[in-house]
């Protein structure tokens, strides 16, 4: 985004269609003219380069290369207004993000593998019956 | 072991996309960070997905202040001078300068453009 340019017309750097729909996720909205919405996406840009500036000073003082979740959560927290607002949101530390969503709602059914052949199955051990010889290899499973 | 991920039910599939309309695009999150990092650092992927759950939720922050303060004052619509004044109210004091300014000049903007169109207009009567 252009700031020194005088003669630039400005564009903010994300689709309009898509800021205003997260504006308007909360119910209380109403109606919302196109100068909020043109500052509402500039807002949000230098909102996350405040943050990433921030986020990237934590990450070089721990002479680190690689920005990672906790250097911006260590950002927020040093920085009131956003502390106030953001740090109850942002996941724990043993909640990583790049488990499929998928995963969190519906879990996958564990499916029972069928057991090598020549595997002796626990039960057979109390499945006494005169016929059958001691030692029951079982290769049938479901 | 079969997997069932191409089998995904469309309710599954129907979450993930709202997901994703609740969040800036990361590829546009991931750019403007760039821009600020210096040139050797990089940006975890958890890093990126984190900013931008923290840009919807700066967004939905801002707007609720300014719209309550609209509905405060009895008005139906949210303005520019608004949202300046709810990054004030609420300690972004860093971006209120920068914010005024793009107000000022889209304003300005919005004047030369009404211009242009009434010039246009003349220029046809004249015709």
């Amino acid at each position: 985004m252009e700031e020194e340019d005088n003669n630039e017309t400005i564009l903010p750097e994300f689709p309009t269609g898509r800021v205003k729909k997260i504006m308007k996720l909360d119910k209380d909205i109403n109606k919302v003219n196109s100068e909020a919405l043109f500052l509402v996406s500039c807002s949000a840009e230098l909102f996350i380069r405040f943050l990433a500036e921030k986020s990237a000073e934590v990450t070089k003082g721990k002479k680190r290369r690689i920005v990672k979740l906790e250097h911006i959560r260590i950002a927020v927290q040093r920085h009131r207004p956003t502390s106030d607002f953001l740090l109850d949101s942002l996941p724990l530390p043993s909640q990583p993000l790049d488990r499929p969503i998928t995963d969190q709602i519906h879990p996958r059914p564990v499916t029972e593998k069928p057991v090598p052949a020549g595997t002796r199955r626990i039960d057979d051990f109390f499945n006494k019956s005169a016929n059958k010889s001691p030692i029951q290899i079982d290769n049938e499973e479901s | 072991m079969d997997d069932n991920i191409g089998a995904r039910s469309s309710n599954e599939d129907n979450y993930m996309i709202k997901e994703q309309e609740q969040l800036l695009p990361i590829a546009n999150v991931g750019r403007i960070m760039k821009q600020i990092l210096p040139p050797n650092a990089k940006i975890s992927k958890e890093a990126k997905e984190t900013m931008q759950e923290c840009v919807s939720e700066f967004i939905s922050f801002v707007t609720s202040e300014a719209s309550e303060k609209c509905r405060k004052e009895r008005r139906k619509t949210v303005n520019g001078d608004d949202v300046c004044w709810a990054l004030e109210t609420l300690g972004f004091d860093d971006y209120a300068g920068p914010v005024r300014r793009y107000l000022h000049r889209y304003r300005e903007q919005e004047v030369d453009r009404a211009n242009q169109e009434n010039g246009r207009n003349i220029l046809k009567d004249l015709e």
